[in-house]
């Protein structure tokens, strides 16, 4: 067919292109939001090792911005999210989710206080529709500034030493879910001790023209020790060690998924811990007092599996053999030395040291081989160490 | 702080019938009004057209019907006019036309075909609509009567009831008839007061569903408006019902998703736990209500709950007696129709597409000695502007220039769906407070979520025609929403 009149939108290049296209010698590129990220830069495993070991640079760009400006802002936010946040400060950082009127997910992100008219969102769907009707009624207006801000997660043990050494002034004594601004490398910068790692580090936040000078300054002290750019799939395999699930692959969001029942509320993905239903009225609340006296059927559980081969996309069954769940994300850990998951299990199996089996097809050399893995249900939060909160941090 | 068991926002003929009805049980109930005069929007109709049966006997009141014998004239610009004469529902007698015999014969075929399909559908609209999946005995037992109903059309006519009921009325017009002036006069009943053009799918339904509320095709019985209030009034006098006037409540105050109590404008706050609403349902729940008490999805359905008002009505004082050109004196009396054809009533609906003035709009007029009140579509309701009311009187005076001559015009009013939406505190000044369509009736009025007279917000209830069986002067929507509180105030 001549497919000379088709016509695709190339995928956007980030401010950071230039120097991820130089680093990407796998030329392995994911889509997400419109914008061209790599997916492994030469090598998954070692993008990871220089997360847990050294200190890894991730291009979070194409994350979701919304500024939330005026004088009901911290009003909006409340009424939008689950937690209390009408007390928030700022410089202060939230991790927060949002549900729709049946009190089922839509996404989770970070509420940034900048000040009580203005805090900013950040999550990686797109939201702005809904955020605009949550707005009718309030004294605010959102703004989509997406493109407006270019993003360096900064994630590792070494992370803080290296800031250090670039002269970012204090930056040992941000606490974590906390944020400022500093200097960097002449560069005005936002940075933020948050991260997808579940380690020490940070978020910089940064003017698109300055995002080059930003990412070279991060790499300046490699000859001692050796920070690497990480992909997507590094960020895959640190995200399930620190327990952090994400809308679309552990759960769809309730705005996207087509099945009702495909919909996943708080209590459901052990966020339960998240919602605070004697706060002023918020969006699903009336729904998730409901949920909250009724038994659960199914939850997201962490699982501890048998052996070494991930349970990638593996059906969960009880000891008679009956199915009752399936694993959402699997993998194994090498900072663990354990092979770990996520996956809903049905009500008699949601208790820690509860035992499932998983049936894992493993390929090998063009055969599968068929696993019969027990599994011991155990918290989500596999890896913790105490350096991700303390304060100061370890320079 | 004052206390009542229950208060009314608003009163209109709903929210009068809702306070009988609640008073009669010996409940404290207190009437706010924003205007002086009680009645709402049925002050805005010169006559009522009909109110049910089920309303007189349920409040025990009788009302005068004005004149018994009515004529509908549809105007055509060669003068030769249609006039048709009204018994009642169903006796409709052709006087005069340019139509052919069987034209006239197919035409009397549809009505009657329309008729026995707005019974089938009247059956539906007096009582609370049920809900598809609450699972409910009673719910379930209405739906299954519901679709029994249908089913005892027998196997033609239910065929035939579901082929037109998405149908446009410009199709199975053009399927019967060839004559303009007919097809003009059938359309007018089924867009008139809606955002349909005669070939927007939903017209039938609309016509169909105003036959069976207002129990005539051409909605032209009428009772007297004076009557009707004052009786309720009485009523209310009698079973110690408080109503003030001039006041608006600004504000329904509530607690943890509980009524609490109304804050008016004279910044009196009054206590109270239950609470129904005669205001149309986007201005209870986006200004009384406020959003921060609602779910976004809510608010989402709440935005785009369609209603924009697209009628305009016009009052002119002529000179000497009012006669129309080539027509009976006797017929005066009735109900003027101009919309001369299907294409003509299309073209004024394009306009109003655009949010534009309709330059050749329909008429539906009555004619009072040396008075006349004109409703006008297509004058679609604008958000940030206002019409330009000399050009609408222009674009009339040319139309009833080529039926009344020899009279001159002394003055004129006009009222906007903008005016209606100001004087009544209808959000867009529709007739209905929201479309009558498909998607916007029965247990989907006004939409998903607050359907049974119910709202997310306990204590609350709301009466207005935005709700189930919709506009027109019924009462249903009061007394409904009325048994609804006592309702759920005996279950606890």
């Amino acid at each position: 067919m001549d497919n000379s009149l088709s016509f695709t939108k190339p995928l956007l290049e980030t401010p950071f292109h230039e120097r991820t296209y130089e680093a990407c010698y796998n030329n392995d590129w994911y889509r997400w939001a419109g914008y061209k990220i790599a997916r492994e830069y030469s090598n998954t495993e070692l993008e990871y090792t220089a997360m847990r070991n050294t200190a890894g640079v991730l291009d979070i760009t194409p994350m979701h911005k919304y500024d939330i400006k005026g004088a009901d802002a911290i009003k909006f936010v409340d009424k939008l999210v689950t937690r209390n946040a009408s007390e928030i400060k700022s410089g202060q950082v939230m991790y927060i989710i949002w549900c729709n009127e049946d009190g089922n997910v839509i996404d989770d992100g970070t509420v940034f206080c900048f000040d009580s008219n203005h805090l900013r969102i950040f999550c990686a769907e797109r939201n702005l529709n809904w955020f605009s009707d949550t707005a009718i009624g309030f004294d605010v207006e959102v703004e989509d500034v997406s493109d407006t801000i270019a993003a360096l997660a900064f994630q590792g043990p070494l992370s803080c030493k290296i800031l250090n050494l670039l002269n970012v002034k204090n930056i040992e004594n941000l606490r974590p879910f906390y944020f400022d601004d500093f200097d960097l490398n002449g560069c005005k910068v936002t940075i933020s001790r948050t991260g997808f790692s579940g380690d020490l580090g940070y978020e910089i936040w940064c003017k698109n023209e300055d995002a080059i000078s930003v990412w070279d300054s991060l790499f300046k002290f490699n000859r001692d020790y050796k920070v690497l750019p990480a992909g997507m799939n590094a960020l895959e395999m640190v995200r399930v060690e620190a327990g952090f699930i994400q809308p679309n692959a552990d759960f769809m969001s309730a705005e996207q998924a087509l099945r009702p029942n495909r919909m996943r509320n708080p209590f459901e993905l052990g966020m339960g811990w998240l919602v605070d239903l004697n706060k002023n009225y918020f969006t699903g609340k009336k729904n998730l007092v409901n949920l909250k006296k009724k038994t659960l059927t199914k939850k997201l559980v962490g699982l501890d599996i048998q052996g070494d081969k991930p349970a990638i996309g593996s059906v969960l069954y009880d000891k008679n053999k009956k199915e009752i769940g399936i694993v959402t994300a699997g993998m194994w850990s090498p900072s663990l030395k354990s092979n770990i998951a996520f996956g809903y299990v049905d009500k008699d199996h949601m208790k820690i040291g509860s035992k499932v089996f998983a049936e894992i097809y493993h390929p090998e050399e063009l055969e599968y081989k068929k696993i019969w893995a027990e599994c011991s249900v155990v918290k989500k939060q596999f890896f913790n160490p105490p350096r991700r909160h303390k304060v100061p941090a370890e320079i | 702080m004052r206390k009542f068991d229950i208060i009314i926002i608003g009163g209109g003929h709903n929210g009068l019938v809702a306070a009988s009805v609640l008073s009669k049980k010996g409940n404290k109930v207190l009437v706010i009004e924003k205007n002086e005069q009680l009645g709402g929007l049925s002050n805005y109709v010169d006559s009522l057209s009909y109110i049910s049966e089920e309303v007189l006997k349920e409040l025990n009141i009788k009302i005068e019907k004005d004149i018994n014998e009515n004529y509908v004239s549809a105007l055509s610009d060669d003068l030769y006019h249609t006039v048709l004469k009204i018994n009642g529902n169903k006796n409709i007698e052709i006087l005069q036309t340019n139509a052919s015999e069987s034209d006239q014969v197919n035409f009397i075929k549809l009505i009657n075909k329309y008729d026995l399909f707005a019974r089938t559908l009247r059956s539906f609209m007096f009582k609370k609509p049920p809900r598809v999946k609450s699972g409910s005995r009673s719910d379930i037992w209405q739906l299954v009567s519901m679709g029994l109903k249908v089913r005892l059309l027998g196997k033609k006519n239910m065929r035939e009831l579901l082929r037109v009921i998405g149908l446009n009325i410009a199709d199975d017009l053009e399927d019967n008839i060839t004559d303009n002036i007919l097809k003009g006069l059938l359309s007018n009943e089924a867009v008139i007061g809606t955002n349909l053009g005669a070939r927007s799918p939903g017209s039938i339904l609309n016509l169909l569903y105003n036959q069976a509320t207002n129990n005539s095709i051409f909605r032209i019985n009428k009772y007297n408006t004076n009557s009707f209030l004052n009786s309720i009034r009485e009523i209310c006098k009698k079973n110690n019902v408080e109503i003030e006037t001039n006041k608006k409540v600004e504000k329904i105050n509530i607690s943890n998703q509980n009524v609490n109590s109304v804050l008016l404008d004279t910044g009196e706050e009054i206590q109270t736990s239950s609470i129904i609403s005669n205001v149309d349902p986007k201005t209870t729940y986006l200004k009384l209500v406020g959003a921060a008490n609602l779910d976004t999805d809510f608010i989402r359905r709440t935005k785009n709950y369609r209603t924009k008002g697209t009628v305009a009505k016009i009052h002119i004082d002529f000179e000497n007696e009012i006669k129309i050109n080539n027509l009976d004196t006797k017929y005066l009396s009735g109900k003027f129709v101009y919309a001369p054809d299907i294409k003509y009533i299309e073209h004024a609906f394009n306009d109003n597409k655009y949010n534009k003035l309709s330059s050749n709009p329909c008429l539906e007029f009555y004619i009072n000695k040396n008075k006349l009140t004109a409703n006008i579509y297509f004058i679609p309701y604008l958000i940030n502007s206002a019409h330009d009311k000399k050009k609408i009187l222009s674009n009339v005076k040319l139309i009833l220039e080529k039926f009344v001559t020899e009279n001159q015009i002394l003055s004129s009013t006009i009222e906007t769906p903008n005016d209606i939406e100001d004087k009544y505190n209808i959000s867009g000044g529709h007739w209905s407070h929201g479309d009558m369509e498909i998607d916007q009736l029965l247990m989907m009025r006004p939409f998903y979520g607050s359907s049974q007279y119910s709202t997310p917000i306990n204590g609350l209830y709301l009466c207005s025609a935005g709700t189930h069986p919709g506009g027109g002067v019924t009462g249903i929507n009061g007394i409904n929403a009325a048994k609804q509180l006592l309702k759920d105030n005996r279950n606890g």
